[in-house]
């Protein structure tokens, strides 16, 4: 199926935490400031209810997205306030892929874990929880998994500052 | 050895002395299994037949550093490998030599400037005797990275007091 | 925690009737293991905590970040083509691919053509350098299993491709040749036949590997029904590539969601996707991970001699400026990478430099089957479970 079939069949069937779509689009010809979109077409799902939606897309007929391809998370910008958590999905079955995003204030980034509905979560949420700084909650082994233990800090923010050493060795 | 070292005079006798355990040593320096990153491949395929490094006496990887003389440092090394690194070192019985092997462990490679993990240079860690460039450095760089150890090695003195100027 | 376990009489069970009964106080007591991180046999700088009973495993963690080298956050610093090179060195065994799936990334983001000739041999490339990735796969799991010979017979075929890279482009494990809108620079005359030269030999000494290795009395007894994943357990854990065509399950990036050329050569009948049958064993033992790898190689060849054959002059590069602005918008390209779908997510805000460069490598995701193939088995089968994984832990730590 392609995005509206997948869409469709979403609103449907009720899909929970449904908010909305994007879609790529041309620059407006009359908005200097729109440059457009280009790339690919995702979904818009409220981050409480991200794992029910996973289940959803997962157990469908017509869905059958058997497997969770990435979990991570971007920071759009410095002045942006929230931070996307964004989940790709395959489906073997349909072969078709799906992308959904969150949206989750930076201030307070916290959603539940889907390690319930994909196994594959697990290390996913750990590596996007310690980049980001995002706590899934409910995830049996919320340990940093790439950085040192003892790290401190979201890297991968854009407001992320570079330590001067760590340990005794310098960083510069 | 270790009470006879830099004892003695230097004379005929030390000086054949001397070169004689400088050639046991340069000839048979058995490295440690330690590829970290992509130059561990370039490692790997110096130790095979192409470009053979057993024509050197290096070609015995040993896996446990308890046995090795050289510890070739091929890859990038971060802080939380940094630890283990001197660990590793420590544990490597005297006379024991470091080639830092690639850009990244010469001085942090291409992670240089926004590696926030990346050690910038080996030499940050533990001592270097050999520094071998590029990214990967070809094989037979390597090897000329490690005739220049033999090199080194040669000129040691073991059992001579080392020479005082003045 | 290590617990501590009482075994406070025991007779022995050979004892008849009139025998003394030896009474014995036995405490055993679980023992941590670390396996790694310099350690031969875990292709690379990865820390497994084993709990051990004996000989017998009862839990495994793998500890990453050994290698960290922050890719992530270089693509959000530096501009898109000069990321180039760092995508060669997450997965350094199949460097061609990686940078293939970042430059396609990118060209899905840019709605640019790619030319005829530079798909060619962009496809020709990718494939050769699967051969030697699987290879190096090949070779390195005879090594752990103790075999050493097919290590040094594989590094032959593959100096011989390293040299035929060289050729092309300079480099011989970290290509940077695969661009965004092409290819670096076109093929020097001879190399196309030399190529062909090399499809020739190899399928001969792929015979010689399967002779010596796969079919191997010792080999077989050391892999077969040994780390079986079944067909729901790999795509619960989300794998990909040679680890979910071990277990039976048929899909291959290449003719399901194919790009570039390979719906053009799908079509033609040219390739086959070799699938894990359980011939030795068990579906989805180490031992079909193993003989779907080796028999990919040979498919590999099949597709690079089609691409020998149709292959045309013309330009090898689209027209890309030297400051290439990417418009704004996100895409995700995955693509069949010999250890499974690596998986570029780039976002552009129509700058110089992306705002993200997600990089989405299948060892890092096939890595985690390890926490529940490995209790149960012995230490020696843990190493061969390691093995049969194939992960490069530059790319499972990025």
């Amino acid at each position: 199926m392609d995005f509206r079939g997948i869409l469709d069949r979403l609103r449907a069937t009720g899909a929970p935490g449904l908010l909305g779509h994007d879609l790529p689009r041309a620059a407006d010809p009359k908005d200097k400031k729109d440059k457009g979109r280009g790339g690919d077409p995702f979904l818009w799902v409220e981050p409480a209810q991200l794992p029910a939606f996973l289940e959803r897309c997962r157990d469908d007929e017509r869905l059958r997205f058997e497997l969770l391809i990435d979990l991570t998370a971007v920071d759009p910008s410095k002045d942006d306030p929230n931070l996307w958590v964004v989940v790709s999905l395959l489906s073997l079955a349909h072969r078709h892929r799906l992308t959904v995003k969150c949206a989750l204030p930076k201030a307070a980034a916290s959603l539940p874990s889907s390690v319930p509905v994909y196994r594959a979560a697990q290390w996913h949420e750990r590596e996007c929880g310690e980049m980001y700084g995002i706590t899934f909650a409910g995830h049996p082994d919320p340990r940093h998994i790439l950085l040192p233990e003892d790290w401190v800090g979201a890297p991968l923010r854009k407001d992320y500052v570079f330590p001067d050493e760590y340990h005794g060795i310098s960083c510069k | 050895m270790g009470l006879l070292e830099r004892q003695f005079e230097e004379n005929v006798l030390t000086t054949r002395v001397d070169w004689l355990l400088n050639w046991c040593r340069l000839s048979s320096i058995w490295p440690m299994t330690f590829g970290l990153a992509c130059c561990a491949i370039e490692m790997m395929a110096v130790g095979c037949a192409h470009h053979d490094l057993d024509r050197f006496g290096a070609g015995a990887f040993r896996a446990s550093p308890r046995q090795a003389d050289l510890m070739i440092v091929a890859g990038t090394v971060n802080f939380k490998m940094a630890e283990r690194i001197k660990r590793l070192y420590d544990q490597m019985p005297a006379p024991k030599y470091v080639i830092a092997m690639g850009a990244c462990a010469t001085g942090g490679g291409p992670y240089y400037k926004y590696g926030y993990t990346v050690v910038k240079g080996v030499d940050r860690v533990v001592p270097v005797d050999v520094y071998v460039a590029g990214c990967p450095p070809r094989p037979e760089a390597l090897l000329e990275g490690l005739m220049k150890l033999q090199e080194k090695i040669q000129r040691s003195s073991v059992l001579r007091r080392p020479a005082r100027t003045a | 925690m290590v617990e501590a376990k009482t075994v406070e009489t025991q007779t022995l069970p050979q004892s008849a009737p009139g025998e003394r009964e030896f009474m014995l106080d036995v405490r055993t007591q679980d023992m941590e293991v670390n396996m790694g991180p310099q350690h031969p046999a875990t292709h690379g700088v990865m820390r497994i905590l084993v709990r051990a009973d004996g000989e017998v495993c009862t839990g495994a963690q793998p500890h990453l970040g050994y290698l960290h080298r922050c890719a992530e956050k270089i693509g959000e610093n530096v501009e898109w083509l000069q990321y180039l090179p760092y995508t060669d060195r997450y997965d350094y065994l199949a460097a061609m691919n990686n940078n293939l799936g970042y430059s396609m990334a990118v060209e899905k983001l840019m709605g640019i053509e790619i030319p005829r000739r530079a798909l060619m041999i962009r496809t020709i490339c990718a494939e050769l350098n699967r051969i030697g990735s699987h290879l190096i796969a090949f070779g390195t799991y005879g090594l752990d299993i103790g075999a050493f010979t097919p290590f040094l017979y594989m590094f032959r075929e593959r100096e011989w491709m390293m040299a035929l890279f060289e050729k092309i482009c300079g480099a011989r494990l970290t290509y940077s040749y695969i661009r965004i809108g092409g290819v670096f620079n076109d093929a020097p005359p001879g190399w196309l036949s030399e190529v062909e030269r090399f499809c020739d030999t190899f399928e001969q000494k792929w015979q010689e590997y399967v002779d010596l290795l796969m079919v191997n009395h010792i080999f077989v007894q050391r892999t077969a029904n040994i780390g079986v994943i079944s067909r729901a357990m790999a795509l619960d854990f989300g794998l990909t590539g040679p680890m979910l065509r071990g277990s039976g399950v048929d899909w291959d990036l290449r003719r399901d969601m194919p790009y570039e050329l390979y719906a053009e050569i799908w079509k033609d009948g040219v390739f086959s996707i070799p699938l894990g049958r359980g011939e030795h064993g068990t579906l989805g033992d180490c031992w079909d991970r193993s003989y779907v790898r080796v028999m990919e190689m040979i498919e590999s060849i099949k597709i690079v001699r089609w691409c020998l054959g149709a292959i045309t002059p013309g330009p090898v590069i689209a027209d890309i400026p030297k400051t290439l602005r990417v418009p704004a918008g996100e895409a995700y390209v995955g693509i069949e990478n010999p250890r499974g779908e690596l998986g570029h997510y780039v976002v552009s805000d129509g700058g110089k430099v992306a705002v993200r460069c997600r990089v989405r490598g299948p060892s890092f995701t096939n890595l985690a089957v390890l926490e529940e193939l490995m209790p149960g088995a012995l230490l020696a089968d843990a190493v061969a479970i390691i093995g049969s994984t194939d992960i490069v832990v530059g790319e499972t730590d990025r």
